[in-house]
């Protein structure tokens, strides 16, 4: 179970990125964050993995108080936490084989792993990973060879390899085409629901949250707005959320 | 980010430039020192005199010492008994070359006329008697004209005397060119001077990057600047960057000739260092210019941060960094030919040391060589990098 509680984040410049912000996610849930660009869905994502440091706040992982977590116990933290971005933040240059295998980091040791050497057993686990998203024939060519649905396959491989209890994915399908984005979403779906492992991930499209989302928290200038489900967010809540110009747009082909 | 745009002709004319700067600078240099009792008269650099050498120089500087043919010393001898009737006179040959003196013998210190005919044409020769116990004893020396004729007044020494009715013989040493043409030793000389300019520009390099590679990361604000700790290590490892900067190699290379001597290991250190503060800055900023993508990434797998480093940043930073080096490379190639001209070896000292001993057209096979080298590396620098980004 994740806590957060009271968190605010201020940038050094002065943004109030995220004020008392709060709420508890079981496990297995598929919390989806809604919100507009800026309202501070990629800076609470990142917080709940010390990406970017809170300014405030605790925010409780299994009990774990991941925010007086550092050096080897941040880490420790870390690797049950897969992560998933908008830019897939592969690298480019590197086999997608490497890739996977370096969602493993975090077990195994540094000189080894400098070294490239890999266990026959995680060379095993990053194929299967590949296998699972499709992609195994894929495995020695480049990273940047991939399409973009295909590179999101790759990262949520390579967050498979840290065997994760959670998983962050900050808008996952917000550079891919309405078909793929409905892929990257079931497989997330199928882990979400085979695997137990929990998911947080911010979404833009409404049609979408509609569909994957068990419960939904949305935020409006770094504040809480809404927490509930999914077909609670009706044409009044919308407007709370979206502001009063905002029309719904969908992302379409629902699956 | 990507070094100077390559330009194949470059090189080329920034060498034939500092060829004119060289002609100038010898001109100059002989001039003050040779005529003049001031060590350095600038006056003398305008006259009308000392430029006027510039053309017989240019022209040494464009035909190098390529080729030669083997030389093998030939003695022209002639019996010439003194006194006259204490041995058999020689007699001359009609053809080939040939000495002819005005007597067939003569008196002790009678003056009499050598001629040389057919022997190498503007030749500086030396005539001597030899004994016949082997001894010789120097005569004159003379220059053979257009078509290798001198004509020259010899006197027949006292001491010299037929011994046991073997006479003495008037002599001469030519140094007769025979067999194949060949590549001359002036030719290996500078092959050498090249290989260990480039070698010194190698080593420079290799030894440049060894420190500058993972120093450049602590240069690196998205690496480093984390925490007091790492801000101070940023700030200082930049610095020092920058202090190294503001040196030129040369001076370095100077400051260094007082602690060990200077040469070749001189010249490489003064390189390494100079080419560690540019490297450096070069490797920083191509590490503060990656995607911080993937380090967000693996950083968010639980991985440390040399793993970082590994895996998100080495790969995207290895083709800025390997067109980089072979950059550097080229570069160091020139300055270590400067270096070498003041003493740390290689091509550049060979160079000097003709300039110096007035050896023009040897001095003219360096400079081409340089030339060549120059634009040669210039040349696969740029495709290299073209290839690699
Ligand atoms: N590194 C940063 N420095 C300063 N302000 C930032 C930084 N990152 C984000 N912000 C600001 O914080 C707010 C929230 O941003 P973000 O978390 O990216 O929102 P979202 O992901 O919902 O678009 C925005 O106003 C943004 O401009
Ligand atoms: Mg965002």
């Amino acid at each position: 179970m994740l806590e957060v509680q009271h968190l605010h984040k201020v940038y050094p410049n002065g943004t109030r990125a995220l004020t008392d912000v709060s709420f508890q996610v079981e496990d297995g849930e598929f919390l989806v964050v809604i919100g507009l660009s800026g309202s501070g869905k990629s800076t609470l994502l990142r917080c709940i993995n010390r990406l970017i440091e809170p300014t405030q706040g605790k925010i409780l992982w299994d009990g774990t108080d991941v925010t007086a977590a550092s050096g080897a116990e941040l880490r420790g933290i870390r690797r049950q936490i897969g992560m998933i971005f908008q830019q897939f933040n592969l690298v480019k240059r590197s086999s997608v084989l490497t890739n996977v295998l370096a969602g493993r980091l975090g077990y195994v040791g540094t000189a080894g792993s400098l070294a490239g050497v890999w266990s026959s057993a995680d060379r095993a686990s990053a194929v299967r990973a590949l296998e699972r998203v499709g992609l195994a024939e894929k495995a020695q060519s480049r990273a940047d060879a991939l399409s973009g649905g295909q590179q999101q396959r790759v990262a949520i491989a390579r967050a498979l390899m840290q065997n994760p209890k959670l998983i962050l994915a900050d808008e996952p399908v917000a550079s891919l085409d309405p078909v793929l984005s409905h892929s990257i979403l079931q497989y997330l779906e199928q882990l979400n629901r085979e695997e137990k492992i929990t998911v947080i991930c911010s979404l833009h499209f409404l049609d979408l949250v509609h569909r994957y989302a068990t419960r939904v928290i949305a935020l409006k200038d770094g504040e809480v707005v809404f927490t509930g489900l999914p077909q609670e967010i009706d044409k009044a809540r919308f407007k709370e959320i979206y502001g009063e110009d905002a029309i719904e747009v969908k992302a379409g082909l629902s699956a | 980010m990507t070094p100077e745009k390559p330009n194949r002709w470059r090189a080329l004319r920034t060498t034939l430039t500092a060829v004119v700067v060289l002609v100038a600078y010898i001109l100059a240099y002989r001039g003050s020192f040779v005529a003049s009792d001031t060590p350095i008269d600038l006056r003398r650099l305008f006259s009308v005199e000392l430029w006027s050498k510039g053309g017989p120089l240019l022209r040494d500087f464009l035909t190098p010492d390529l080729v030669d043919r083997e030389i093998q010393p030939v003695t022209l001898q002639l019996p010439v008994p003194v006194p006259c009737g204490s041995a058999e006179n020689g007699v001359p040959a009609t053809t080939g070359p040939r000495l002819v003196p005005s007597v067939p013998c003569a008196a002790p210190r009678d003056k009499f006329r050598v001629e040389g005919f057919e022997l190498q044409p503007d030749t500086e020769l030396q005539l001597r008697w030899r004994l016949p116990s082997g001894q010789y004893f120097p005569g004159p020396f003379i220059t053979t004209d257009a078509d290798g004729h001198f004509s020259a007044e010899f006197e027949a020494r006292p001491i010299v005397a037929t011994k046991d009715g073997v006479p003495g013989q008037i002599e001469v040493e030519l140094q007769v060119e025979v067999g194949a043409v060949k590549l001359s030793r002036a030719f290996f000389d500078v092959l050498d001077g090249v290989i260990v300019t480039i070698f010194m520009a190698l080593i420079a390099t290799a030894a440049a990057v060894v420190v500058a590679a993972p120093l450049s990361f602590l240069a690196a604000q998205n690496v480093t600047r984390r925490g007091r700790v790492g801000t101070a290590v940023y700030y200082l490892v930049r610095t020092v960057f920058n202090i190294l900067r503001s040196f030129e190699a040369i001076v370095i290379a100077t400051l260094f000739a007082f602690w060990v001597d200077f040469g070749p290991f001189a010249g490489v250190l003064a390189l390494t260092v100079v080419t560690i503060a540019s490297l450096g800055k070069l490797f920083s900023e191509a590490v503060e210019g990656i995607d911080p993508g993937p380090v967000e990434a693996l950083t968010a797998t639980g991985a440390n941060r040399l793993q970082v480093v590994w895996f998100a940043i080495v790969p995207q930073i290895v083709p800025n960094f390997v067109s980089f080096i072979i950059y550097h490379w080229d570069i160091n190639v020139r300055i270590s030919t400067i270096i070498g001209y003041v003493g740390g070896g290689g091509i550049g000292y060979y160079l000097a040391q003709m300039i110096n001993t007035g050896q023009d057209n040897k001095a003219g096979t360096a400079i081409w060589a340089i030339v060549l080298v120059v634009w040669a590396m210039d040349f696969i620098s740029a495709e290299v990098r073209k290839r690699y980004t």
